[in-house]
């Protein structure tokens, strides 16, 4: 999915495009540019987010203008690979959402006639076709082009020495949004309603001529529509969220969806794959930042028990400062977005000492895929809230079938286990779900922790960085401190800051840490604090030492950290919420971090 | 033109199949119902579409979003407590301007349903049709094609003539039902009854397809309904030896391994592992991530996504509803049976098992014709289950 947004009219282009992108960035954020006109055509590209084109971008100067954000599907994303696109005079440019499915064929008849191409995509071929079929007819030129594509498609298009834009649409959203003495274009209402709330939808085969002072509708042989114009009445972030109050809610809902189709197909990949294929290791080091880390200290726990080959952790930013040793792990890399810079360097530190290297991102040709050997993509799809959710959970799916994988293919995992393994990650979706429905107990259990100055979160085995998760999510949208311990470190220190002011949130399943969990969570009301535990449901010895008690379903203990990790979300986004806290934009932080 | 789907109802009728997701998420097809009628309304160009939305509302929300993956503009109103059809239209009425179709989210309707609606284009119109059993729906009176009476639900048969909650509408009359609904009328049927001394209502036929899923053995029918009945499409991997006979669709990432038959209509969605040797038989959808084991036998059955069946099972007439692990040789034969729901009792001719989301069931556990199973049941190793199971039961 990418976005698209169109201006002309007396302003300047620059900062409608800049704000009408933004609206868009849900449709994509992996490079984003903008094309303006004024004696000629300007671009402005790069990667990331549109924050980073924003800062990047020069002063350009002109009233008609065009805009585009990525979400790569063909062609990495990177600076050569961001629209708009050129055509080889500098005199038409073009933003495109969509798949040009015969783009290999068109570009080799038009780079035998001498058309230079810049980058790799699909859609370069578009603007070099309307080059080929212009003869001083703009409007002729894109019909032409378009009747020669096979694929979907919205495209804007504009040319130097005109105040008109070109849009056209085949199986991807385009809307004209009217203004006085204005008019845009986006791929999605959102984009215009600071500007207007009058609107036409462009529909399949039709094109739209826009100038300042009016627009012309036609199909695709050029006859004229005529379509009166629709009053949208509904706001910006109402129809983001799609009905949820905030962003983090709409993505922790989507998590069942998210898990389910990360296992689509990847199932079967772990006995029919190529992952890790006559690949020789004897360890693994996994490594990550922040979230990403707490996944690879699950990830730990997971590869252990079932691949039964030691796992070590690395922060990034502290592995390639660190003094490699003589082992060569497998080295597993966990960022969502592909970018994190400490992870980057690490990957490359990884290279250089020779190992195998893995990653596990969530965008489709990121930077850190060209780093490393092979690819584990999860399928959370853009991540809007600042808190990771289902990117989090998703990596948690991914380390279970990475782990599974390697059980296989070191054959430590028998048929039959794995089979009972996969079956456990089927029903993970159904879990969450079960989760997910009990959301008013977990709202009215975060009243122990709204007053709270201080809070610990508590955990043995696996369930210990699940804590730290927890205990992460909490502090970033509550602003509440939160800490994170080994449930048996605490009597190491910690103890000494409990009181009855200082709420404890305790992770307590029946595995073979359960007796200890017990015992340590009696030390804790010992001191007065309150507790809240979460454990499998209907655990009456469990409710009957906490002040509050969550249930999750009865899952095997390996896979525990999905629903208990979908509960500790709520307990944040609830927390956060009656506080009053600014969930979606938490002060401070920012969703890559892309500074070391 | 915008839409109004009444979707925030929990279809007690349908239960277990309600117990985590509301009746218009119920997958026919692998499809929810909700989705239907979307395509319907995107087909006829309408694609500004308010959604009233309630019981479990978040599934609805999370799986259409803001209707960009459907080619809509879906927004979201809320009706908290499910009172009535009248009250539900008037929370989304801020929403709404000039004409408007309504709809309700749990019938399943192609486009033929919206497009007679609208080439009539009278308004105030309520599409009807036929029904076999008019006593479940309010039955109109006509007159040309002005409406002269309507009741809900009559215990005397007063015609066959039904109005199938497909309306146009206008804001005049979105007024005058939130009068009549403050006056004590909470279904638009109600309302409109009320109204009618004072205002011309009229009637559109249609031969479209509109079928409601009242009962969960309707999910059986329905599916079988909504099946194509030509073409095949074959995603995934399919290993040698397997036959694969008529209309049959299989997902992408789907595995269906050697000595497997496959007679159609069967759909299967993605990512699922079937066989070898499974038998699976006219007219049945399987969802997505399913596993089935080998000499297993599917027929006219609904099985949805994330279960997993043991070897040597037999599934005849049978829902299956999502997350339900069964460790091998389950039968659920089909067979004649009375099954019970609310206080109406029905002669069921043909019918297996219907197994409710989350349940785990042993091994050989013989499941009755008819037989209600509820949500997140377990059923020890050689039970035999007969009539209706509550929630969270324990067999042993």
């Amino acid at each position: 999915m990418c976005g698209i947004v169109g201006y002309t009219g007396p302003r300047e282009a620059i900062e409608i495009l800049l704000d009408a992108l933004k609206r868009l960035e849900y449709r994509g954020y992996d490079s984003a540019g903008l094309a303006v006109l004024e004696n000629d055509i300007q671009i402005a590209k790069d990667r990331g987010e549109i924050s980073q084109l924003e800062k990047s971008v020069p002063k350009l100067r002109g009233t008609v203008g065009i805009g585009h954000t990525r979400w790569a599907t063909c062609g990495k994303p990177s600076k050569e690979n961001a629209h708009p696109f050129l055509d080889c005079s500098g005199n038409f440019a073009l933003v495109h959402n969509g798949i040009i499915e015969n783009h290999r064929e068109l570009r080799r008849e038009l780079e035998a006639e001498g058309h230079l191409f810049t980058s790799e995509t699909d859609t370069e071929v578009l603007v070099h076709l309307i080059e080929k079929y212009y003869d001083g007819n703009i409007e002729k030129a894109v019909r032409e082009s378009l009747k020669r594509v096979k694929g979907t498609y919205a495209i804007a298009v504009i040319e130097k020495g005109s105040r008109e834009i070109i849009a056209a649409r085949k199986e991807n959203p385009l809307v004209v949004g009217l203004g006085v003495g204005e008019n845009f274009v986006a791929s999605d209402v959102t984009a215009l309603l600071n500007y207007t709330n009058k609107v036409i939808y462009v529909m399949d085969g039709e094109y739209a001529v826009i100038s300042p002072i009016g627009v012309r509708l036609y199909d695709s042989s050029g006859n004229v529509i005529s379509r009166t114009p629709s009053l949208v009445t509904w706001t910006i972030e109402d129809a983001q969220r799609g009905g949820f109050e905030h962003y983090m809610l709409k993505e922790i809902f989507e998590q069942p969806a998210s898990i389910h189709n990360s296992l689509l197909g990847t199932l079967d990949g772990i006995e029919e794959g190529e992952l890790l294929q006559n690949v020789n290791f004897d360890s693994v080091k996994i490594i990550g930042c922040g979230s990403s880390y707490h996944a690879a200290m699950v990830g730990k726990y997971i590869i252990e028990s079932l691949a039964h080959i030691p796992v070590t952790l690395e922060l990034s930013s502290e592995y390639r400062y660190s003094h490699g040793t003589r082992e060569s792990p497998l080295v597993i890399l966990i960022s969502q977005s592909g970018e994190t810079a400490d992870t980057l360097a690490a990957a490359r530190e990884a290279r250089k000492r020779g190992c195998r290297t893995l990653a596990i991102t969530n965008v489709v040709g990121s930077t850190i895929t060209r780093e490393v050997d092979e690819v584990f993509y999860t399928k959370a799809g853009p991540e809007i809230g600042v808190a990771a959710t289902k990117s989090y959970i998703t990596q948690l799916i991914a380390l279970y079938l990475v782990g599974m994988r390697i059980g296989y293919v070191q054959r430590t995992l028998s048929h039959e286990l794995l089979r009972s393994m996969k079956d456990q990650l089927r029903i993970m979706p159904r879990q969450v779900n079960a989760v997910l429905d009990n959301k008013e107990i977990v709202e009215e259990a975060s009243d122990l922790l709204v007053n709270a100055r201080n809070v610990f979160f508590i955990g043995r085995n696996i369930n210990y960085p699940t804590m730290l998760e927890g205990a992460l999510k909490l502090k970033e949208i509550s602003y509440i401190h939160a800490e994170g311990y080994a449930a048996g470190e605490l009597k190491h220190g910690p103890l000494a800051l409990l009181d009855e002011n200082t709420p404890v949130v305790a992770s307590c399943i029946r595995d073979h840490t359960y007796e200890k969990m017990m015992s340590n969570i009696s030390e804790v009301a010992a001191r007065d604090s309150p507790v809240l535990a979460i454990g499998y449901e209907g655990d009456r010895d469990l409710m009957a030492i906490v002040d509050r008690f969550i249930g999750i379903p009865k899952v095997n203990p390996l896979f525990s950290p999905v629903p208990l990790t979908v509960v500790l979300q709520l307990l944040a986004y609830y927390t956060a919420r009656k506080r009053g806290c600014p969930i979606d934009k938490p002060r401070n932080l920012a969703k890559s971090v892309t500074v070391e | 033109m915008k839409a109004v789907i009444l979707a925030a109802g929990e279809g007690m009728r349908l239960r277990p199949f309600t117990y985590s997701r509301p009746k218009p998420m119920l997958p026919i097809g692998n499809r929810p119902i909700l989705e239907y009628i979307v395509d319907a309304l995107v087909s006829n160009d309408i694609k500004d579409i308010i959604m009233v939305v309630g019981y479990k509302k978040e599934k609805i929300m999370s799986y259409f979003q803001d209707g960009a993956r459907f080619d809509a503009r879906i927004s979201y109103a809320f009706q908290e407590k499910q009172i009535g059809t009248a009250h539900a239209l008037i929370a989304a009425k801020h929403f709404l301007d000039d004409n408007f179709v309504v709809l309700a989210g749990d019938n399943l309707i192609d486009s033929r349903i919206v497009s007679d609606l609208l080439h009539n284009g009278r308004i105030p119109s309520i599409l009807v049709t036929e029904s076999d059993i008019p006593s479940k729906y309010g039955v109109v009176q006509l007159e040309g094609n002005k409406i002269t009476s309507i009741v809900e639900k009559p215990e005397v048969m007063v015609g066959n003539i039904i109005s199938t909650g497909v309306y146009l509408f206008n804001h005049e009359i979105l007024n005058a039902i939130e009068i009549e609904m403050c006056a004590g009328a909470l279904g638009i049927t109600n309302a409109i009854q009320k109204m009618l001394g004072k205002q011309d209502i009229y009637a559109v036929k249609t031969d479209g397809k509109w079928i409601d899923v009242v009962y969960p053995w309707d999910i059986i029918k329905v599916n079988a309904m909504a099946l194509s009945s030509e073409g095949q499409t074959i995603s995934g991997v399919v290993e040698d030896n397997v036959m694969i006979k008529g209309p049959v669709v299989i997902g992408a990432g789907t595995r269906i391994r050697s000595g497997t038959y496959i007679n159609g209509p069967v759909l299967i969605g993605e990512g699922c592992e079937i066989g070898p040797h499974v038998s699976i038989f006219p007219t049945t959808s399987i969802g997505n991530n399913v596993r089935i084991d080998p000499y297993t036998y599917v027929s006219n059955s609904v099985i949805m996504n994330n279960v997993c069946i043991g070897s040597h099972s037999h599934l005849s007439h049978t829902v299956i509803d999502e997350g339900v692990m069964i460790a091998s040789s389950l039968s659920c034969v089909c067979g004649q049976a009375f099954a019970k729901i609310d206080d109406d009792f029905f002669k069921l001719d043909n019918i297996g098992a219907m197994i409710g989301e989350d349940t785990i069931i042993g091994s050989h556990v013989a499941i009755a014709p008819g037989t209600i199973v509820g949500a997140g049941c377990r059923i020890s190793d050689g039970v035999r289950l007969s009539g209706n199971l509550e929630n969270k039961c324990v067999v042993v």
